[in-house]
């Protein structure tokens, strides 16, 4: 077990010479505690660093090296597994400040940032100079250094793969206060190991991100999104494979059941979708986008999809074409997890990825799984990919007895996404919530290899402790 | 040859007057002095002679009334056909009404029929210095731009104007005018709309546009749910609670409650944006408020920019303590 | 029941951007949309003839660009579509655009062999935010119209306009044929479908200028037939300078600010 130390009015006065921009006790903002689920444990921070510079973050980081003080990343605080949550106290170090865009090289496709630019930030830039940057998880107002943290994933990966596929290079402040960069700007290495990809995904465990070289593409002539009915899910599931098959190389292939999408237009106070057609019940839909190179290319596309839609047993095959018809389509799945949250106190999710061609069985399973242990079930995602997000939810029971059934839900599902080649996390990462079930799909010699590569980069464990690989 | 008057639309509704036709006789006043020229409230409906002797107190010159049946319910066919004939009888050098859903129905018809310009929803006026011709502002590209637009050549120069954006004066018991009564009358066959059934929302009905103080949230404020706490403050303060419209979107609040380019422009005496970033399409609405106080945990937030009083940090942790404050200062 | 539609590309105003450097519009990238209250004036013209039958006919004026909306429009419920572009037309303020659609409309009806029973336009553009095309068009045509309809019930002898108005609605007869402009649509405008989108893209679009529609003056449109002018553009920056109210702690900072309000006489 790491000891660490708590922090003195001599340590903050040091930390108060290097950093114009500390919080102490009440003037910290109680969202520090936390993330967006509370539900796996909150912590408040003994002091808050809002670090306008990679060497302010250096500074600070030298004296909590010195003096054993644990320091948790964070950015926007919109993660899903408690990985920002300061399980120790000690120091939050808030990059969320650092937002700015710094620079564009159009000759090597990439943008500079810091590592506190929002999601949508960069998006919509890109898009005002015919850029596109491809990573679209749907928490749009989430850091960039966040995303990079826990490699978020999003709509688009199945196209275009995720945050790691477009992380060229990066600053990082590493547990002892210096300052390091991996990577470059080029796109290929066979230069050792690849300390650029161990950064990504270690959510704050090894090192802080603060400035990043992000890949970027020209973006996409035209696109449209396909809203396509079905009357059961595991019809809806069927065509998905179909469309590899047919070289076929859709942005984005989303699963939604007619449930949420009811739910969450009630939400949002818009209808979005179609309900019935033709007097018939849609119970779920395929939500599809493509882009082309020009318009001809996108119209063969949609030609092309929407017949295969239709050889696989489609209702129909709704067209969103115009920039308000695509934004449109797409309001309710963006908006899922805000009205699950909106509707239900107790509940809890996993983003567990499974093998395309098990998803109807698994999602069989996890239903009936759900059903016997007296949970709500809401499940929608990433066709495509593979990728679920599975929402237990109660409005009747006690917090204990749900903590207690989610568990016993939580050991059954991830054992079977195991059995079926799956990971435990897509996208949201594994922060203190899924480490037993990461031990459990990965082994513990492979626990235990985190662990070892941890202890080279933070020696003292004083970095995010308590998370991925870091028992307490 | 056209006259030199300065002619204010005074809207009615069951006789009496909407508050924004005294709104704009307060705002034209200035124009009227810098040309010298009368300022007139026409007053148009059935039993409306109080409304036009109130519009003497509140700044007119004279009143000219268009009174009859046929006008105690708005259509825009007796409406348009009245105050065009009016117009041409006395030929006036300014037509200024309120950008309400009958000021905008009726005021591009009478333009029309008239040939003459006429500027929209304007949020302020004055005289255009090359021509002298009344400078019509209004915000356009969704609030992202402004344009000063005027009339040179036609007569007479019009525009509506949105409500909300001016103060009415205080009103002068003690101004007198001449109230002259026209005999202009539109036959009922003439009239090709009739409402059969006035259906009233049962969404509350804010004045939003009439209040002194107002404590408006914005995106910061994550749910409705945390609406509740500037209720608190509102209750204290005495102020009426409003919002941006990401959460008028979310359904927070009732559209009613909006504030911005596409809801209600409010000039309160104080202005609480609490979570608001202040995005122009916010700020159009309520940038002439008297005293404006930001909070908001983003010190680079624009609406910084616009405020009296800025207050950086977390609104879950001041707002409540301000109420309490607030509270115990009204206590004093 | 022949409708005809007036519908405007714009570009999408939530999506403009002002440049912090320059203080100009940043215009690049911002995608164009069909103006949203058109949309509904679309969805709700589709509607009508499904229940009464009749003709949907669309129609903008502006630059080819509008091209791809009107196919849009055909894809969702218009039968015909009509482009009425023509450089003479450009700078048209409201007056003279009214004077042009209104020109247009009539030419339509003679090309197509129809009158219409209505004619939509949504309440207003989002990029000029005037509301006042709509009624300008009625008056040329001398036509009744019923602005900001958010429904329309009744039969089609009997049409019942379910206008928005202050504190709630209006329900407005109005004889046929008629002006409306629309608020919202009861139904959320339809996406098209694969048939549909299908059948749209074979369509000819009718492009129209001023040289094939002898009913218009060209000495009314443009700048020449505009009496208004716009003297001047800007961004609306207004920078107070401010006080920052700072403390210690939350009670630190609303004492303080209570303070400064009391000191101003503001309570």
């Amino acid at each position: 077990m790491d000891k660490y130390n708590t922090l003195t009015q001599e340590i903050i006065d040091e930390i108060k010479a290097v950093s114009n921009h500390v919080f102490l006790g009440d003037a910290i903002s109680p969202d520090y505690e936390r993330d967006e689920m509370p539900i796996y444990g909150t912590h408040k921070p003994d002091l808050v660093v809002q670090a306008r510079s990679t060497k302010e973050v250096s500074d600070v980081m030298k004296i909590c090296y010195e003096h054993t003080i644990p320091v948790t990343a964070r950015g926007a605080g919109t993660g899903l597994a408690g990985g920002c949550v300061p399980m120790q106290g000690g120091v939050v170090m808030d990059i969320s400040q650092m937002n700015h865009i710094l620079n564009y090289d159009l000759e090597n496709f990439v943008v500079n940032v810091e590592a506190g630019v929002l999601l949508k930030e960069l998006q919509e830039d890109c898009i005002t100079k015919g850029l596109m940057y491809p990573p679209d998880p749907g928490e749009k107002y989430a850091c960039l250094g966040g995303n990079v943290a826990t490699n978020a994933g999003g709509m688009r990966a199945v196209k275009y793969g995720t945050t790691r596929d477009y992380v060229r290079a990066m600053t990082v402040v590493l547990a002892n206060g210096e300052i390091t960069h991996f990577g470059a700007t080029v796109s290929k290495t066979s230069s050792g190991y690849s300390l650029l990809n161990l950064m990504i995904g270690s959510e704050g465990t090894l090192g802080i991100i603060t400035e990043l070289t992000l890949k970027i593409i020209p973006a996409p002539k035209a696109t449209a999104s396909l809203i396509v009915p079905f009357t059961d899910l595991q019809t809806a599931l069927s065509a998905v494979p179909k469309f590899k098959m047919a070289h076929m190389n859709p942005q984005a292939i989303e699963f939604m059941e007619s449930d949420i999408v009811k739910m969450t237009e009630n939400f949002i106070n818009k209808t979005v979708f179609p309900k019935e057609y033709r007097g018939q019940d849609i119970r779920s839909y395929l939500l599809i986008t493509l882009d082309g190179g020009s318009q001809e290319d996108l119209d063969q596309q949609i030609d092309q999809a929407s017949r295969l839609c239709f050889e696989n047993h489609a209702m129909e095959v709704f067209i969103a074409e115009t920039p308000t018809q695509i934004s449109n389509a797409w309001a309710a799945r963006s908006a899922f997890y805000e009205a699950i949250t909106d509707e239900i106190k107790l509940l809890d999710e996993c983003d567990v990825v499974i093998p395309i061609n098990h998803i109807v069985d698994f999602l069989t399973f996890v239903n009936k799984i759900g059903k016997d242990l007296g949970l709500d079930i809401t499940c929608y995602g990433h066709a495509g990919d593979g990728n679920i997000h599975i929402y237990q939810c109660s409005n009747e029971m006690s917090e204990e007895e749900f903590m207690a059934k989610n568990e016993q839900f939580f050991d059954v599902i991830y054992a079977k996404a195991v059995e079926y080649g799956g990971e435990v996390s897509g996208e949201h990462g594994i922060g203190s919530s899924k480490m037993k079930y990461l031990e459990n799909s990965i082994g513990k010699t492979n626990i235990d290899l985190m662990e070892g590569i941890k202890r080279v980069f933070d020696p003292k464990m004083i970095l995010n402790p308590g998370k991925v690989c870091h028992r307490l | 040859m056209t006259r030199n008057e300065i002619w204010v639309y005074v809207e009615t509704e069951n006789g009496s007057a909407k508050s924004v036709g005294y709104e704009l006789l307060n705002a034209a006043k200035p124009i009227a002095y810098a040309k010298h020229a009368p300022l007139v409230a026409v007053v148009v409906g059935k039993n409306v002679r109080k409304a036009a002797e109130d519009a003497i107190g509140y700044g007119a010159d004279s009143a000219i009334i268009l009174d009859g049946d046929e006008y105690a319910v708005y259509s825009t066919d007796a409406y348009t056909d009245a105050l065009t004939e009016l117009i041409r009888k006395y030929e006036p050098e300014t037509l200024m009404l309120g950008a309400t859903v009958n000021g905008r129905d009726m005021a591009p018809r009478i333009a029309c029929r008239l040939e003459t310009g006429l500027t929209a929803d304007c949020t302020d006026i004055g005289i255009d210095e090359g021509t002298g011709c009344v400078r019509w502002t209004r915000p356009t590209f969704g609030g992202n731009l402004m344009a000063d637009i005027i009339c040179p050549d036609k007569r007479p120069q019009m525009g509506t104007v949105r409500p909300g954006v001016f103060r009415k004066a205080a009103f002068d018991a003690g101004r007198t005018g001449k109230i002259i009564e026209e005999d202009i009358h539109v036959s009922m066959q003439k009239i090709r709309t009739s409402v059969v059934k006035h259906i009233e929302e049962i969404a509350e009905n804010v004045d939003l546009e009439g209040a002194e103080i107002i404590v408006a949230g914005g995106r910061g404020m994550g749910n409705a749910e945390n609406f509740r706490i500037l209720e608190a403050l509102a209750d204290a303060v005495g102020g009426t609670v409003a919002c941006s419209r990401p959460c008028a979107d979310a359904g927070w609040l009732p559209r009613s409650r909006q504030i911005g380019q596409s809801g209600k422009t409010v000039s309160p005496k104080i202005y609480f944006a609490v979570g608001i970033s202040g995005a122009v399409q916010h700020t159009a609405g309520m940038q002439g408020s008297g005293t404006i106080i930001a909070i908001n945990n983003d010190p680079e937030a624009p609406i910084f920019d616009i405020a009296d009083y800025r207050i950086v940090g977390d609104l879950n942790t001041i707002v409540p303590v301000l109420t309490k404050k607030f509270l115990e200062f009204k206590k004093d | 029941m022949n409708i005809c539609v007036c519908i405007k590309q714009v570009p999408d105003t939530n999506r403009i951007k002002i440049d912090p450097v320059t203080n100009t519009l940043v215009r690049k990238g911002v995608p164009s949309i069909i103006n949203p209250f058109d949309t509904y004036a679309v969805e709700m013209a589709a509607n009508l003839k499904e229940r009464f039958g009749g003709t949907v006919i669309v129609m903008s004026m502006g630059p080819e660009q509008a091209l791809g909306a009107l196919r849009v429009c055909l894809s969702v419920g218009a039968d015909e579509a009509y482009l009425i572009s023509d450089r003479a037309f450009g700078g048209s303020d409201t007056l003279a655009t009214g004077y042009i659609i209104a020109g247009a409309i009539r030419h339509i009806e003679k090309l197509e062999g129809i009158k219409f029973d209505v004619i939509m336009c949504g309440k207003q553009a989002v990029d000029g935010d005037t509301a006042q095309v709509g009624p300008q068009v009625a008056e040329q045509l001398g036509l009744p119209q019923v602005t900001y309809a958010a429904d329309i019930e009744g039969s089609a002898s009997n049409v019942i306009v379910r206008r928005e108005v202050d504190g709630g609605f209006d329900l407005t007869k109005v004889q046929l044929p008629t002006v409306i402009t629309v608020v919202s649509s009861k139904q959320m405008p339809r996406y098209a479908t694969y048939a549909t989108r299908s059948d749209a893209k074979k369509k000819t679009i009718h492009v129209l200028n001023s040289a094939a529609m002898p009913e218009i003056d060209t000495a009314q449109c443009g700048l020449n037939g505009s009496p208004t002018r716009v003297v001047r553009t800007y961004t609306p920056v207004v920078v107070k300078n401010g006080v920052t109210v700072e403390g210690e702690s939350a009670e630190e900072i609303a004492d303080n600010l209570i303070g400064m309000l009391d000191a101003k006489m503001l309570l």
